[in-house]
């Protein structure tokens, strides 16, 4: 409990400094933009590079999105907590991308097939990106949003732009068909390394 | 939700992957993990969850993230700032052209004066009336004839013949041809004129026409 408060007011330190640089990207500060960017690269590559169906639009779209940090800064009105504000660009940005990638390109796996999944992946963040790839976008952003940003039920509603209760619905469908996804290519996996071996 | 004491089964097991990533608020998370000690289910779901959050994050800490690269960001936000300081460059200009109002007095002024002489001084358009050949002109009412002179014979020709025999082009010549000569001092009753023309080989048709009359 009290490492868990401490969780909290180190996160609400960690807020505090990143609405300060926002304050001072908002009045043209280059050098606030640019700490900004460094803060964020990291996590926002790697959002977007499991989000999106093309590794090569990742720094793309994330310079996308980061210029519409520095053009909108100061629409920021501060009702969301400045990560939850910038991964919420960060997601309709993605969902753009998915949509505009699905028109000229196949997924890179498609349906629930896990051998095909399995045979794809051999790497085990592969494995776990092909496990996500076969969510819908929709509920693989909520995963990805709790797990890897760390974001609670009701920023993750404000990213999305959508009710808390559809998030807390989008996550236990996610988790069903995490449960039976994950031990199969876990299954077949292993099967694949004793092949080798 | 309003997380008071407890929370129902359902409440906690929708809540658990938060828990996880403790990012509940401090009742919320008192209330789930109250719930998780008596519920077997619950902490069986909480270690399930538990082991999906560390492959995806133990997945996401061996990926590869490439060190910033700000070039391309940069390149845009100086554009970027190109494109708005030439517009406000272009608003500064106007705003030192108008910067007193005896200025702004003496530029409407000129506006106005230059849409008053436009309005003035403009000629108006004239109406262009079209006609084509073939359209009879208004003609005075009267005794008339109508020639069809041959193709082969030239304007000069033409004249000459007209000349010979006192005769104007009133009208034509139509589309086919038809020209309406006028005739001044000749009596066409008596027939003369017309049997010189149609005895004219160079004129393929003679016929008198009355214009007006009932």
């Amino acid at each position: 409990m009290a490492q868990s408060r401490a969780g909290q007011s180190a996160r609400e330190a960690k807020e505090g400094d990143e609405l300060a640089l926002l304050n001072r990207v908002r009045r043209g500060d280059r050098g606030a933009f640019s700490e900004l960017y460094r803060l964020y690269h990291p996590r926002l590559y790697g959002y977007l590079r499991r989000m999106l169906p093309n590794p090569a639009s990742v720094e793309e779209v994330l310079d996308d999105v980061m210029l519409v940090v520095w053009k909108d800064a100061r629409k920021y009105r501060g009702d969301a907590v400045v990560s939850s504000w910038i991964f919420g660009i960060a997601y309709r940005k993605a969902l753009t991308n998915m949509r505009t990638e699905s028109r000229y390109q196949a997924p890179l796996v498609h349906g629930t097939d896990a051998n095909t999944v399995a045979a794809v992946s051999s790497k085990h963040d592969e494995w776990i990106r092909a496990a996500l790839i076969q969510l819908s976008p929709d509920h693989r952003q909520v995963v990805e949003l709790t797990y890897y940003g760390g974001f609670s039920y009701r920023e993750i509603a404000k990213i999305a732009d959508c009710p808390v209760n559809t998030v807390k619905t989008r996550m236990f469908h996610a988790r069903r068909r995490l449960k039976v996804l994950l031990p199969l290519l876990a299954g077949q996996k292993k099967e694949h390394s004793r092949e080798r071996a | 939700m309003n997380v008071r004491e407890s929370v129902s089964h359902e409440q906690a097991v929708e809540l658990l992957p938060w828990l996880v990533n403790d990012s509940l608020g401090a009742q919320e998370q008192e209330a789930v993990r109250a719930h998780a000690k008596s519920c077997v289910i619950c902490r069986r779901e909480l270690l399930d969850l538990e082991e999906t959050r560390d492959s995806i994050v133990s997945a996401s800490d061996s990926a590869m993230i490439p060190e910033p690269d700000m070039r391309n960001i940069n390149a845009r936000i100086d554009a970027l700032i190109d494109r708005q300081n030439r517009g406000r460059e272009l608003l500064s200009r106007l705003r030192e052209v108008f910067d007193s109002p005896w200025r702004i007095a003496f530029a409407a002024q000129t506006v106005f004066l230059i849409v008053l002489a436009g309005v003035l001084f403009w000629p108006e358009p004239r109406s262009v009336e079209f006609t084509t050949l073939s359209e009879t002109q208004n003609l005075a009412e009267g005794q008339y004839i109508r020639v069809v002179f041959s193709p082969d014979l030239q304007q000069p020709q033409i004249n000459t013949l007209l000349d010979a025999h006192a005769l104007t082009i009133v009208d034509g010549p139509s589309m086919r041809g038809v020209y309406t000569l006028g005739f001044a001092n000749t009596n066409i009753d008596d027939g003369t004129l017309l049997s010189s023309l149609q005895a004219n080989s160079n004129v393929l048709f003679a016929e008198p026409v009355v214009i007006g009359a009932e």
